[in-house]
């Protein structure tokens, strides 16, 4: 048989030929492309005119909210302050502004693969939070003091969770070595701690924190509500996240410490050097998941009587005076959140790539 | 200076029920290269593994460069200090570059400056001849450039001992020649070596002694030429034969 010639094929390219392969190559899938094109720029033109086009944006025209066809933003305009800062002092919101500032270039910088030494660390950590609570509490240097019970708004649901993070994580780190010990009595202790702090409900080890501690610690141990509602926060944050560097542990092979035995290197930098970056690098993605629950969970504190973010929104709504735009101040929220949590993702997606250079 | 550089007495160990080494005794002298054989769980890596205490034992004697080897942390840092060790598998550092894997452990363990650590470093990578590739990672190199790094790693440090546990075992058959070649010309100086090695070429060209051990007690020992011409034992004359054919 003798093979027929066929004529060479005819080049195709352009974004007309991109757009036919793609969407249109079969009837179906035109016509399902059709639909998708229509829903998408109905959706997209109903956000434009509600959330831009027919939105009210200023105080001054608060009396079209609620008449018009669009989004009344004169809303956050009115009461961002209460959102951002809750029940702090007015004339005392830019040092929570400050304080805010310092704990969040405290968390970029911590991020940064440069700090990540021994030394370098704790001690960003410590100048990060002293400056954050020394600006937030005053007292000194002509600034009012301000109390615990009146921080709130954003400030308190980033201070708690970047304190929850930065003292859980080392804890975590103890435990899970702890859990691995070779000594029975040492290992079980913590397994049972670590059952039980996962056991309970978030909720219930806060009320404890916040409620039943004070009543059975004397005084001078108490410390501040604030204060007693982290640390419970972070043994409960780091109950998980000492499993999910324990895991990392253990998928690390045998020979990684052998050979830094017989290097005779010291058990500390067994640990900080060879045994952590391996964990972490294959926990990587169960951190950052984790990271993300906590930061959510900050808005449970409201229950215990704390004023951050999520709270300091529904007061808005609260009002009578604003009580219409709650689709507003919520998208608001939302939007805050996602900032944050879209922030998290993509950091960890970049230190994913990163570090897969140099994968053994 | 101690009279062996290693000697073992009578060593014993156990895994549960299983008996690893029966009273093993041997001498190996300063600047003396050992090379052990012996069919698969017959205990050559843990015998080699007892020397750096990285497995204990439950009776006899074990002594490195004077120090005995035993439950004093304090003798078996001294020992660590002086003996090298290269594995199977390589166990390279996979998060750390090549030249990093060779001055971390300088700076930790016998805290060199970073400055010297890294000549010294980039000495020992030029001698197995993968400076060229200093600034890679682990992952990029191929199994016999891994070989050659773990063992300027280990170089870095200055030991009077090296141990090699089946180093060309793990790698494709055209990187043997690379590794086996970089050893041959250490043992060429006055390094005291003890390998574990199925490489009967390599190691009749190299060994100053020979030991086959069978079930965790050796069978026979002597020279190379004695124990792979003429063999005495009819387990040795079997081996022998197993591994020529
Ligand atoms: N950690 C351990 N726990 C229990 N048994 C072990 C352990 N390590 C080794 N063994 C057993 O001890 C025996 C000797 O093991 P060893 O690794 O020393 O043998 P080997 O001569 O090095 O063998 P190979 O040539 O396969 O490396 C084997 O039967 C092995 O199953
Ligand atoms: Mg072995």
């Amino acid at each position: 048989m003798v093979a027929e010639t066929l004529p060479p094929p005819i080049a195709q390219s352009g974004i007309g030929h991109w757009f036919k392969k793609h969407f249109f190559s079969t009837w179906l899938d035109g016509v399902l492309s059709l639909i998708f094109l229509a829903l998408i720029i109905w959706v997209v033109s109903a956000v434009w005119t509600w959330g831009l086009r027919h939105a009210i944006w200023t105080v001054e025209n608060r009396e079209a909210c609620g008449h018009g066809s669009g989004a009344c933003w004169a809303v956050i305009q009115d009461r961002h302050r209460l959102i951002l800062f809750g029940l702090y002092p007015y004339e005392e919101h830019w040092r929570s502004t400050l304080a805010c500032l310092a704990v969040i270039a405290t968390m970029v910088l911590s991020c940064v693969p440069l700090f990540w030494t021994v030394w370098r660390l704790p001690i960003l950590w410590l100048v990060g939070f002293g400056t954050f609570v020394l600006l937030m509490r005053g007292g000194f240097a002509g600034m009012p003091l301000v109390t615990t019970e009146q921080w709130g708004g954003l400030s308190l649901t980033i201070f708690i969770f970047s304190a929850v993070f930065v003292l859980g994580t080392p804890l975590a780190v103890i435990l899970a070595f702890a859990r691995r010990s070779s000594l029975p009595v040492i290992a079980k202790t913590t397994g049972l701690f670590i059952d039980i702090f996962r056991s309970l409900p978030l909720l219930t080890i806060l009320f404890a924190a916040a409620v039943v501690v004070p009543l059975v610690l004397p005084d001078w141990l108490q410390g501040d509500k604030l204060g007693r509602v982290i640390i419970g926060f972070a043994l409960f944050f780091a109950a998980y996240q000492a499993e999910i560097i324990r895991a990392g542990l253990q998928s690390i092979p045998d020979g990684q410490v052998e050979a830094a035995v017989s290097l005779n290197m010291p058990f500390w930098s067994q640990v900080v050097d060879i045994q952590l970056p391996q964990a972490f690098r294959n926990t990587l993605p169960s951190t950052i998941n984790q990271a993300v629950i906590t930061f959510k969970e900050t808005s449970i504190v409201t229950i215990i009587g704390f004023f951050e973010v999520m709270a300091s929104g529904n007061a808005v709504v609260g009002t009578g005076e604003w009580g219409q735009q709650y689709v507003e101040v919520y998208l608001f929220l939302a939007f805050i959140y996602f900032v944050f949590v879209f922030g998290l993702s993509r950091y960890g997606a970049w230190l994913e790539t990163r570090m897969r250079v140099g994968h053994g | 200076m101690a009279e062996h550089a290693i000697s073992f007495e009578k060593l014993n160990k156990y895994y549960g029920d299983h008996h690893a080494l029966r009273d093993v005794t041997l001498d190996v002298d300063h600047g003396e290269t050992l090379v052990i054989c012996g069919p698969s769980g017959s205990g050559k890596s843990t015998l080699i593994r007892c020397v750096n205490g990285l497995e204990a034992y439950a009776d006899g004697a074990l002594s490195v460069l004077g120090h005995s080897v035993g439950d004093d942390e304090r003798e078996l840092e001294a020992v660590r200090k002086r003996v090298g060790m290269v594995f199977q598998s390589f166990n390279l550092f996979p998060h750390l570059t090549v030249l990093e894997n060779c001055v971390l452990p300088q700076v930790r363990g016998i805290k060199r400056s970073r400055t010297e650590a890294t000549q010294i470093a980039m000495g020992q990578l030029g001698r197995v001849r993968v400076a060229e590739h200093a600034h890679k990672f682990p992952d990029q190199i191929s199994g016999g450039q891994k070989q050659r790094v773990a063992l300027a790693r280990s170089l870095s440090l200055d030991p009077d001992i090296m141990l090699f546990d089946e180093p060309t075992s793990a790698l494709d058959p055209e990187m043997i020649s690379e590794v086996l070649d970089v050893m041959q010309e250490l043992t060429r100086g006055n390094m005291t070596i003890i390998c574990v090695t199925h490489e009967m070429g390599f190691a009749r060209a190299v060994a100053d002694k020979v030991i086959l051990m069978v079930d965790g007690a050796i069978v026979e020992q002597g020279d190379p030429e004695q124990m792979f011409t003429v063999p005495k034992h009819p387990i040795t004359q079997d081996f022998m034969k197993a591994v020529a054919s």
